[in-house]
């Protein structure tokens, strides 16, 4: 495990866009008081799974939200059992943005962006001017401080370092930061909700989450094995935008040129692609800037982004490798789903990759949970259906209209599945679009765009679910159907064999009782268990 | 047409049948089948007029009900519950009315149940046309007595066996109450004289009591019966019996859809008991009035006309399109008039011009014989 866990600290690198983000905090998520608290929420919860995931370790996770002050300020705390983190990357983990592993590995992972914990300091630093409190259990130390994050130069703020002895090498993760402009609700978009539906898709995983309230709930895991980890591709093309490119660039201190860095950063670019790629961007295509691709890649700007971008479209790519998609996986879906909502009939479709946008692998995992406590409850209690959304087993709980999976189920016609009115049914849909390439709508990720080739396939997945559903549902009418007419008759028998046997003047009432008990037996046969009703 | 048992069965015969009933069901749930028995179909599309005979009957068309059927189980349990009860009554020698029967089987099916055999009696009286049909007996051979409806007075003598003791009737000294017609005019009850000419049946107590004041039986030395409205079981068969001593029989009612019906079934027999029309039909009955041509001869009823009801301007449509009536040119003659007029009269306008015209107007037409068929 050393091994696995050194390895991850290896690819940090530094760079300053704290100022950047600071302006643009929606784009991390920080935008509403409710959304904000998930958002911390999530990007701590997916760090911690990522990284236990990382050390080949099953995750147990505890977070508990804190009131301070109400509707305004919250302390957010998190415990995990990951490997920790070596004092030498604790400042970058969490006090510099974009110096995560994520951002500079394509692997397919939970956490979007990389600069996830690092933003939450960032959020608590904006909100409150307080930094956040760590404690690492790494190895054989124990190290406890409080990490800020200096906007100006985007450095990590390191104070109040204390480091202990760790004899029993215990390992995992605390953080505790106070948060302002946040307010905590139980709503479909709190995280409450958010660490359902964690635990829903990553059945490894045990969670539990304390409220405002004090009141605990926690969710066991119904699955013991790890996941195997993503394998780490190169970026395609085609599944880049403006920024990513400019970012990219902009870390490449490595590479002599642009046209080296588009070689060694990507996945599928040739030299003869990057000949081609040039011929666009010669200046004499019309709405292409030209772009000089001897100079180093730091000078590349956001004009030369926006045209590398347009030219990417243009150009004819091998697809990119289609086996670095990582699917939760159908028997962990349904095991998550038979352990949360416990419902009376789940349906989990496995379906193979699809690419989207003529090249872009990826995969749509769909389920149906009906019955017991498949649904959603509203506060009167009444029963509505409930789309559980997520993108690489992140849960999206956010811009649910925008959404091209929302929209895919809705506009199944639920009626012919034997739901009469799907908004009202205790059914849980789940979709997991899972892709190197999740096809966001903007950069808040949180809902997916209108790919007719995702939307399509989603709908697909569902219906092939829904179609499993109807079977058992019409499986259950007949099933009570019988029964209603077993039981319709069969309350008639003893008066019967009683005056009929009265009226003969010969026979037993109890043998007619009996025979006509197991001619209507025979007759109204259980349709699960008769051969052919 | 299927033959029909006629008159009178002897309790051993009925019980017999009874029990033969039963004994088909048993064998079939022995053979593992759903124990059903074999009705005739009761419906419009099965019931057709004989013209031999001048009545209705039911066709060949049968139907099976059966236990193991979720739309009849409940209905053919009664079925067998009633069977079984009327084989206690016949066997014990006791009567009841339907009514009766029905409450002998108002009760609960079981502790565990919420749900009783019987419920409304209008569940019951079907079941026992059903059981009277397909066993071909009629219900008074199952010891069921119906309402006593009718009154008669005339020149007939009968003998009433009941209770042990025989009594004689003369129904010519009923003073003014008449001689009530029972439910069973078959069973011990017989014809010792009958000096009469013909047989007049009005609609109306009211009318009858009009004729018996104004001693019009007597003069006309007919037997006058008023069955109070539609006819009961008992009285059209004792009008049947009646008119098989070669009486005729002339039929007095209103001129409306009522009247009409009141006639045609002592006439041809009714729709719902075409089972028994063999029976209690009277093919040969006559109508002597009201009718529509009668405003020509008598003026004075042309102002005594009321407005037709809806309910008897359908009915005459409906008539019109029965092949027994339809096949009468005069009766189709009769509707199409109060048809277009929309005018209909009662017995009671012949009242107007002094209260014993109702005699005279009787008399006219009958030696005129101004009757519809």
């Amino acid at each position: 495990m050393a091994d696995k866990t050194d390895k991850i600290f290896t690819n940090f690198k530094e760079h300053s866009v704290a100022e950047f983000f600071k302006k643009n905090k929606q784009m991390l998520g920080f935008a509403g008081k409710v959304r904000s608290l998930t958002t911390i929420v999530h990007e701590y919860v997916t760090n911690s799974i990522d990284a236990c995931e990382e050390g080949g370790i099953l995750p147990e996770i505890t977070v508990r939200i804190a009131e301070i002050s109400k509707n305004e300020r919250y302390t957010v705390a998190i415990q995990d059992n990951g490997p920790g983190i070596p004092k030498k990357h604790l400042g970058k983990a969490l006090g510099q943005m974009l110096a995560g592993t994520k951002f500079h590995r394509y692997a397919q992972q939970r956490g979007q962006q990389g600069i996830g914990a690092a933003g939450c300091t960032m959020f608590a630093q904006i909100t409150t001017g307080k930094p956040v409190k760590v404690v690492s259990e790494y190895r054989d130390k124990r190290l406890m401080c409080k990490v800020g994050v200096d906007i100006k130069t985007n450095s990590p703020d390191i104070t109040d370092e204390i480091e202990e002895e760790n004899p029993q090498k215990a390992h995992g993760l605390f953080i505790e930061g106070e948060f302002g402009e946040c307010k905590y609700e139980r709503s479909a978009q709190s995280p409450s909700e958010y660490i359902k539906r964690i635990a829903l898709a990553n059945p490894h995983v045990t969670i539990s989450l304390t409220e405002p309230s004090g009141e605990t709930t926690t969710y066991t895991r119904s699955s013991e094995i790890v996941p195997a980890k993503p394998k780490e591709v190169l970026p395609h093309p085609l599944g880049l935008g403006v920024s990513d490119i400019v970012e990219m660039a902009h870390r490449d201190a490595k590479s002599r040129s642009i046209s080296k860095f588009l070689q060694s950063g990507f996945q599928r670019v040739s030299s003869a692609r990057v000949d081609e790629l040039k011929g666009l961007l010669d200046g004499r295509t019309e709405g292409l800037a030209p772009i000089d691709f001897e100079k180093k890649p730091p000078e590349m700007t956001w004009g030369e982004g926006e045209a590398l971008i347009k030219a990417f479209a243009m150009v004819k790519w091998i697809a990119p490798a289609a086996d670095c998609i990582r699917p939760i996986g159908a028997e962990q879906i349904q095991a998550s789903l038979a352990n949360i909502l416990a419902p009376e009939f789940i349906a989990v479709t496995e379906r193979p990759p699809k690419i989207y946008k003529g090249g872009i692998p990826f995969l749509v995992e769909a389920a149906i949970a009906w019955g017991g406590q498949a649904g959603r409850r509203s506060s009167t209690n009444e029963i509505g259906s409930d789309i559980i959304r997520y993108a690489n087993a992140a849960p999206l709980l956010f811009d649910t209209s925008g959404c091209s999976i929302t929209q895919a189920v809705k506009d199944v016609d639920w009626k012919r599945y034997k739901m009469k009115n799907f908004e009202e049914e205790a059914i849980s849909v789940f979709v997991n679009v899972a892709s190197v390439h999740v096809p966001y709508t903007s950069a808040g990720k949180q809902a997916l765009s209108q790919e007719e080739e995702v939307y399509q396939e989603i709908k697909n997945a569902v219906m092939e679910a829904a179609r499993r559903l109807q079977l058992h549902l019409s499986g259950i009418n007949k099933e009570r159907d019988q029964e209603l007419r077993r039981s319709a008759i069969l309350r008639y028998v003893q008066q019967l064999s009683k005056d009929v046997v009265d009226l003969a003047g010969k026979g037993k009432a109890d043998e007619v009782n009996a025979k006509l008990q197991n001619l209507i037996e025979t007759k109204y046969k259980s349709h699960i268990m008769g051969e052919d009703a | 047409m299927v033959k029909r048992a006629k008159g009178r069965q002897e309790s051993g015969v009925v019980i017999k049948k009874l029990e033969e009933l039963g004994q088909g069901m048993i064998r079939e749930i022995d053979a593992r089948k759903t124990p059903s028995f074999q009705t005739p179909l009761r419906s419009k599309g099965n019931v057709h007029y004989d013209e031999k005979l001048g009545c209705l009957h039911l066709g060949e068309k049968n139907e099976t009900r059966s236990f193991v059927n979720v739309g009849q189980a409940r209905k053919f349990m009664q079925t067998v519950a009633i069977a079984n009860k009327c084989k206690k009554f016949l066997k014990e020698d006791a009567h009841t009315s339907i009514r009766g029967l029905f409450y002998q089987l108002k009760f609960s099916l079981g502790e565990n149940l919420d749900e009783e055999l019987f419920s409304e009696q209008s569940e019951s009286n079907p079941l026992i046309e059903d059981l009277e049909v397909s066993l071909d007996v009629k219900r008074e051979d199952l010891n069921l007595n119906t309402d006593r409806k009718g009154v008669v007075a005339g020149p007939l003598i009968l003998r009433d066996k009941f209770g042990g003791e025989e009594t004689r009737i003369d129904c010519r000294k009923q003073g003014r109450s008449g001689w009530m017609v029972p439910s069973d005019v078959d069973n011990g009850m017989e014809i010792e004289d009958l000096d009469a000419d013909y047989v007049l049946v009005v609609e109306k107590d009211a009318m009858w009591q009009r004729l018996n004041e104004d001693k019009f039986w007597k003069k006309e030395n007919c037997i006058l019966i008023t069955p109070k409205g539609q006819a009961s079981r008992g009285c059209r068969r004792l009008i049947s019996k009646l008119a098989a001593k070669k009486l005729p029989v002339i039929v007095f009612t209103d001129c409306d859809a009522w009247g009409w019906y009141i006639y045609w079934t002592i006439k041809t027999g009714s729709m719902n008991l075409a089972y028994l029309a063999n029976d209690i039909a009277t093919p040969s009955a006559k109508f002597v009035g009201v009718t529509m041509r009668d405003i020509k001869d008598y003026e004075f009823l042309g102002q005594m006309t009321i407005k037709a009801k809806e309910v008897d301007l359908k009915r005459a449509e409906e008539m019109m399109n029965y092949e027994w009536i339809a096949r009468h040119p005069e009766w189709v003659e009769e509707l199409k008039v109060v048809l277009k007029t929309k005018k209909k009269l009662e017995q009671d306008a012949l009242q107007g011009p002094s209260l014993s015209f109702v005699g005279k107007y009787l008399k006219e037409k009958m030696e005129a014989k101004k009757f519809l068929p």
